[in-house]
């Protein structure tokens, strides 16, 4: 499904990604771990499209396209998700409203039917009810005055919408106590799938008690430095970063 | 009596920031009346169940008014030569005292004591220039006895090819617990011009609802001065001004508060798009002895383009010391951060932009309470989307 090869990225003068390599079957879900400052959101962010990064070298191949050269916008339609960790803020825009416009312009871009209100209210109203959401927050204005937990929550709540093939979540455990973490997760379990695949971004372990990956990359000065299954997020916890870091040349 | 219009001096207070080409070019000469009238239907914005009266080149029409007055309201023409302030005007006058002055005609809204007008009260200036630059004067004045509550929609339109110019001067007296929602819609073609002076008395505990509304025209502004002169009064003011190519559009306010206990609440939103200008200025003077007073005015723009300007003055002074009062104004872009979360959900940047400037000017729209004009509003504001316009075309 996804197949990054070789990739070089930098913001500005400074470079990020040096030479990150990693490839993603449909149905796998892989943890990205990683130390503060190794990369990881950036390649969530350069994935789902994200303006300011510039790709030196490398490509990313998605369902046989090149990812890179499409817009934001055409990456989701064709069902690339990226669950923020720092979901934005937007006044004045009603969380329904915005779900519909994305429910939409991605079923308008598959050749499928698009939603009219009625019947898109009583989905949505659906999948809240599976991420413990109040159905009050759909009329509300997008993450607007929500706490930690109930952005995270809104963003499952997407993603469940979307039902995307690529979902990357970006440090989803950010913030949340541990009840948040449960109902998020679980969110994200019942969106498993042999089609869809996920990339779970993380710098604690704790995510992938409940999200349980099948293999786990540690990430570190821009390349994936060590792969290996579930036991290396053990492993890594009980060791600290420093273990991965000390067997790399400064 | 000369009935074009003599401009402010450039220099003077309020009009440092505001270019004027639009009022000096071309040379406006007096309107006549159009040879045929131009039916108002699909043409307003609020709907025919409104009290309505038309001023068509400054001159009362007959023809367009719709009106079944319950006992206690009163619309009446205010016809006759002007000049009761005083003869011609100087050029020191400003606008509205030569509207005033040089009015041949106009409206008067009375409502009686203790009286609620039964349905909106629809008065709609239209300027009507087939062939030639022309400018109209017309006066208006509202008057609530005490304990009296109306709505008053005032609509700014111009039909025909060439230049226009609406010169209008308005007075609203509110008597003790008089309510008063007042709404000025400005939606004039590319061709037209509407200057707009409205002084405002508000007496003991009256409230008044006072909303702006700039939606097109070559310029536009008004001059709003306000006395809340009666204890307890309440006075709202909101205001959104959309402009884009090379629109003009001023907003100036002046609150004056001189009596115990008065509250004003000012914001105005500005959406600039292409080489548009806009400026506001608002004051909120507290005289000595309006103590209480609780005051905010508040003034924020939203540029999309690089040549768009924007002055923005929001101002107290304040000779009392215990009262509350907060201004404050932000000049500020599209979030970049918004447009790439819509983005990443699959809106694409067009509808993306097209949410973002709707959802800043939709908090000014929500305010009004009177449906159908809610309405016709919202849509007017999607309209004047950049990419409501690609669309169209």
């Amino acid at each position: 499904m996804l197949n990054i090869e070789n990739l070089h990225a930098k913001v500005g003068d400074k470079p990020i990604l040096k030479g990150l390599s990693l490839k993603v079957k449909a149905g796998e879900v892989h943890a990205i771990m990683g130390p503060n400052g190794s990369g990881k959101s950036t390649l969530s962010y350069i994935l789902s499209g994200r303006p300011g990064y510039e790709i030196v070298e490398g490509r990313v191949d998605y369902m046989g396209k090149d990812l890179l050269a499409m817009a934001p916008e055409i990456r989701a339609r064709e069902g690339v998700f990226l669950a923020f960790q720092y979901p934005v803020e937007i006044p004045g825009v009603s969380n329904k409203y915005f779900l519909k416009a994305a429910y939409n312009a991605r079923a308008k871009h598959r050749g499928e039917p698009e939603l009219d209100a009625g019947p898109f209210l009583k989905l949505i109203k659906e999948k809240a009810r599976a991420v413990e959401m109040d159905p009050a927050f759909l009329s509300r204005s997008v993450n607007e005055g929500f706490s930690g937990g109930e952005k995270k929550r809104n963003e499952i709540l997407q993603l469940a919408v979307l039902e995307p093939r690529l979902a990357i979540l970006d440090e989803t455990d950010s913030g949340l106590d541990i009840d948040a973490l449960k109902i998020v997760a679980s969110g994200v379990n019942r969106m498993r799938s042999p089609e869809r695949a996920f990339i779970v971004v993380t710098h604690y372990q704790r995510l992938l008690d409940y999200i349980v990956p099948d293999f786990v990359h540690v990430l570190s000065g821009g390349r994936i430095v060590k792969s290996g299954g579930k036991e290396l997020a053990l492993e890594l916890e009980k060791k600290g970063y420093g273990w991965i870091d000390a067997g790399q040349p400064a | 009596m000369s009935e074009s219009a003599v401009l402010p001096d450039a220099r003077s207070p309020g009009w440092r920031f505001t270019p004027q080409d639009a009022l000096t070019r071309p040379r406006f000469a007096p309107a006549a009346p159009p040879a045929a009238l131009t039916p108002l239907a699909g043409r307003v914005l609020c709907p025919v169940g409104f009290h309505r009266v038309a001023l068509v080149n400054g001159r009362w029409e007959s023809a367009h008014a719709l009106l079944d007055l319950p006992a206690g309201i009163r619309v009446e023409s205010w016809r006759g030569e002007g000049g009761a302030r005083g003869g011609a005007p100087a050029a020191a006058a400003g606008l509205g005292d030569q509207a005033f002055a040089c009015a041949r005609d106009g409206v008067v809204v009375t409502v009686a004591a203790k009286v609620r007008a039964d349905r909106p009260i629809h008065i709609v200036h239209v300027a009507d220039a087939a062939d030639r630059a022309q400018i109209s004067h017309a006066r208006v004045m509202i008057r609530l006895e005490r304990g009296a509550r109306a709505e008053v929609i005032e609509e700014f339109v111009s039909f025909g090819e060439a230049p226009s110019w609406k010169n209008v001067f308005a007075r609203a007296d509110l008597d003790e617990d008089a309510e008063l929602v007042h709404y000025r819609v400005l939606h004039d073609a590319a061709q037209g011009r509407t200057t707009y002076a409205l002084d405002a008395e508000l007496g003991a505990r009256a409230r008044c609802e006072s909303f702006l509304f700039q939606l097109g025209g070559a310029f536009a502004r008004e001059d709003l001065h306000a006395r809340l002169s009666g204890e307890g009064a309440q006075l709202g003011l909101g205001g959104l001004s959309l402009l884009r190519a090379g629109e003009v559009a001023d907003a100036h306010a002046v609150v004056e508060h001189s009596a115990v206990g008065g509250r004003t609440r000012h914001l105005h939103k500005a959406v600039l798009d292409e080489s548009s200008r806009f400026v506001f200025e608002g004051l909120i003077h507290v005289h000595p002895g309006a103590q209480k007073t609780d005051a905010q005015v508040y003034n924020r723009n939203l540029i999309l383009s690089e040549t768009a300007r924007v002055h923005s003055d929001p101002e107290f002074r304040i000779f009392a010391d215990d009262v509350s009062c907060r201004h404050g104004g932000a000049i500020g872009r599209l979030s970049a951060e918004s447009l790439f979360y819509l983005r990443s959900r699959g809106v694409d940047e067009a509808e993306a932009r097209r949410m973002l400037v709707y959802a800043f000017g939709a908090e000014m729209i929500e305010r009004v309470g009177q449906e159908s004009l809610r309405e016709a509003l919202s849509a007017a504001l999607r309209e004047r989307m950049p990419e409501g316009r690609e669309a169209r075309a």
